[in-house]
């Protein structure tokens, strides 16, 4: 669980979905709604995201242009995998230390996947904010090297907000569902966030029912719980 | 009959689409139904389906008996009072409107019989998927209270048969007592026949301040009207019933020439000639006679009897004991001191003075015997005599007894019927009452003689149950004594459970019908009086006040008493 500020992408207090940090780009799907991305490391990128940029419940986005208008896709990060094909072996290497950009593949092969489960949608204006958000399951699918890039806390506040001005995690059911096992700590991940960019009491109280409610299914479906 | 159609359209007469069957319930005669939270059917509602019945489609009424939430928001919405739980739901994105689906049980009641006239049941539940209506208006109005409606009453210009085209407005004898609770105001009127509640008797029963004399009181003004002029007596221990004297000349109860009397007595003109008891009755009111005083007075009292004369005294009484027994008999010297405690003493009993039955009981005309300053022995007294009496005079009346010439008794010639009020005084279920014996022969066999009682009680319990279970119709309003529900459950043949069910929850002025006026118990909101109604509770408060006032605009009691030693000191008036 990640809840620490996003500081490094200087991106925290805008609503611009410009220049967020690329953290990884999707490789696999297992679903609609079930994405496999690849974060990056170095030699994908100049600035690879730092472990807290990309860790469990980090809110993402994909930018994309369907039928001529722009929208994200917003996604969570709900699973992480570490591949290693080396694994156990130790065999020769062919670059030195200060050679990494040309070193061969399988050697590089060694990468972070993550599950990014896919929440709703919202369009892009074009000054480059957010409006219309939608927690509807995105009719679309994504393609392979498409870039998943962090979310911004107030992109993420203006997906969470209803027309009316409310609180709105609509996708619950969906995420829970697609997350599987670790639906409701990713749910829980998500109702943390919302705590600190939604600060008015009344909504502070709705998400403390939302998370007694989570916690309380996730212990009945343990059988801790009655 | 009129076959439900196929378009789900609401129509008039509170005829609405409002579910559908879901299957068969617990009972034999029950089954589920389905419907949404908007179309609010209530406990108790009557609802209608269509089922073929020997190739007739026939509409069956059935009752709404219990009503649970089907779907709705999960309970942990509600976690936080001060959230509300659709807030919760938006913000998930659970849709709220029209989610909530609500199970509600229904009993077969039966189609109306026109041949039979009353509710038949067709032993057949609705199949899953029947649509099921609220039953019209006009229908319930035509077939819950016991009018007979028949094949020709209900038969439309096309020959088929439809009830809801009865209109019991057009009929006489009703007594419009209020509308069916689960409607709107007055749009299904209850009309309770009166024939059938004054021929197998009433009881009206509900806890203090539900709204029992107020509802007697309703009955009384249908009774009064130009199409019933009932010869109507009330027994009213209270004086709660001194506003019905506003029948008179009021434009609603007069017509055809008809204007209702309304008469009181209080117990100035109600005196018992002495001659008018029997011997239980003296028995009941002497300071315990012993066995051979019992035995003294018998003899003596039936010597009397054998007279001609009708006007004879305790003194009479007692020549005709010393005759029989002997000048110095001690058990007609200790008769003699309760006799002249007991009666001659007493202002009730006269000799010669007898109140003319044709005075009391006359046919449009409504007589309040006010016993609120009597005693409640001698409340019974009266009764008990003119019980009596009038049951001798009906009883002549319909033996034919006026053609015989050596009969001298009084005559009635039309159908009575007596109110008790606080009838548990009059018929208790435990202790001596002189009344008991005539009103358990009344209502066991007043039917036939057209003589019918109602009984007022806010203590069912406390009537004697053979006197309360001869009660064919039952006016039952909210009862939270356990005893006295009880008591309800065991003499009242009509109230099943679920009456039972809604006496503690009934509000003033809400009451069950049920019982032989009635084809099946029904709740109703009990009309506006036309008169006002006469046994409001006092307010306390503001009578506490305005007497306060009073006494401290007077002068002190304290300061006239003069208890400095004077010739008059408060001390010796105390003595």
């Amino acid at each position: 669980m990640s809840s620490q500020p996003t500081d490094d992408t200087g991106s925290e207090e805008s609503s611009h979905i410009d220049d967020c940090l690329a953290i990884g780009s999707i490789v696999n799907s297992n679903s609609h709604m079930d994405y496999t991305v690849e974060i990056f490391n170095e030699t994908d990128r100049d600035r690879p995201p730092e472990p807290h940029e990309c860790g469990f419940g980090q809110p993402v986005f994909i930018h994309k242009t369907i039928d001529g208008t722009e929208y994200i896709i917003m996604g969570v990060i709900y699973d992480t995998q570490l591949v290693d094909p080396d694994q156990g072996r130790s065999g020769p290497r062919l670059a030195q230390g200060d050679q990494p950009q040309f070193t061969p593949g399988y050697v590089e092969e060694r990468t972070t996947l993550a599950g990014v489960a896919l929440l709703g949608t919202a369009e892009v204006t074009e000054s480059g904010t957010v409006e219309s958000p939608s927690h509807e399951m995105p009719r679309w699918t994504l393609a392979v090297d498409d870039v998943v890039e962090q979310c911004p806390d107030e992109v993420t506040r203006i997906f969470h907000t209803g027309t009316d001005g409310g609180l709105q995690i609509a996708y619950i059911e969906r995420l829970l569902d697609v997350a599987g096992p670790l639906g409701a700590e990713v749910t829980l991940a998500i109702v943390e966030r919302l705590r600190d960019l939604f600060s008015e009491d009344a909504h502070q109280r709705v998400l403390d029912v939302v998370e007694k409610d989570v916690r309380w299914q996730s212990s009945v479906d343990r059988g801790v719980m009655q | 009959m009129s076959s439900i159609d196929s378009t789900p359209s609401t129509g008039g007469g509170g005829k609405e689409l409002i579910g559908t069957v879901a299957g068969p319930g617990e009972g034999p005669n029950e089954f589920i139904v389905v419907t949404p939270d908007e179309q609010a059917v209530k406990t108790g509602e009557f609802i209608t389906y269509s089922v073929p019945v020997e190739g007739t489609d026939r509409d069956v009424i059935a009752r709404v008996t219990n009503r649970e939430q089907a779907r709705g928001l999960p309970e942990t919405f509600m976690a936080d009072p001060n959230v509300a739980p659709e807030t919760v739901a938006s913000t998930l994105g659970v849709p709220t409107d029209e989610i909530d689906l609500y199970r509600l049980e229904a009993t077969v009641i039966g189609f109306y019989d026109t041949g039979m006239q009353t509710f038949s049941n067709p032993r057949q539940l609705p199949s899953p998927g029947t649509r099921l209506w609220t039953a019209p208006n006009e229908m319930l109005e035509a077939i819950l209270p016991n009018l007979g409606v028949d094949e020709e009453a209900a038969t439309d210009t096309s020959g088929s048969i439809d009830l809801s085209r009865v209109d019991v407005e057009d009929r006489e004898g009703l007594a419009h007592m209020g509308w069916l609770l689960n409607r709107e105001a007055n749009a299904v009127d209850i009309h309770v026949p009166i024939d059938e509640f004054a021929a197998t008797h009433l009881a009206i029963l509900a806890s203090t301040g539900s709204g029992k004399s107020y509802t007697a009181g309703v009955l009384m003004e249908e009774m009064m009207m130009p199409d019933s002029r009932a010869s109507l007596l009330v027994f009213d221990p209270h004086g709660e019933y001194g506003t019905l004297s506003e029948m008179r000349g009021d434009e609603t109860f007069s017509g055809e020439g008809y204007q209702p009397e309304v008469e009181y007595f209080d117990p100035e003109n109600l005196r018992i000639r002495i001659s008018e008891l029997n011997v239980g009755d003296v028995m009941s009111i002497l300071d315990n006679p012993s066995d051979r005083m019992q035995e003294r007075l018998d003899g003596g009292w039936r010597a009397m009897q054998r007279r001609e004369s009708r006007t004879w005294g305790v003194n009479d009484l007692l020549d005709e004991m010393r005759q029989q027994y002997g000048e110095d008999d001690s058990s007609v010297g200790a008769l003699e001191w309760r006799l002249r405690r007991s009666i001659q003493r007493n202002d009730l009993f006269t000799t010669d003075a007898n109140v003319p039955l044709d005075d009391l009981v006359a046919p449009g005309r409504c007589t309040v015997l006010q016993m609120d300053t009597l005693s409640r022995r001698d409340q019974q007294m009266i009764a008990t005599v003119l019980l009596r009496r009038l049951y001798q005079a009906r009883l002549a009346a319909v033996r034919n007894r006026g053609e015989d010439n050596e009969f001298d008794g009084e005559i009635i010639r039309h159908p009575l019927f007596a109110l008790f009020e606080e009838g548990h005084r009059f018929a208790p279920a435990t202790g001596e009452a002189p009344s008991l014996g005539i009103m358990r022969t009344i209502t066991s066999e007043g039917r036939k003689f057209g003589f019918g009682l109602g009984i007022i009680s806010q203590r069912p319990s406390k009537i004697d149950q053979d006197v309360l279970s001869q009660c064919g119709t039952q006016v039952t309003m909210q009862i939270q004594n356990p005893t006295d529900q009880d008591a309800i459950k065991n003499s009242v043949e009509a109230a099943g459970e679920e009456v039972l069910r809604e006496l503690p929850g009934l509000t003033p002025g809400q009451a069950v019908v049920s019982g032989d006026s009635m084809n099946t118990p029904v709740l109703i909101q009990v009309r506006e009086r036309h008169t006002r109604h006469g046994a409001d509770s006092i307010p306390a408060t503001s009578q506490w006040q305005q007497a306060h006032k009073e006494r401290r605009q007077q002068p002190s009691r304290a300061e006239a008493a003069d208890m400095g030693g004077g010739e008059s000191t408060g001390e010796e008036d105390l003595l």
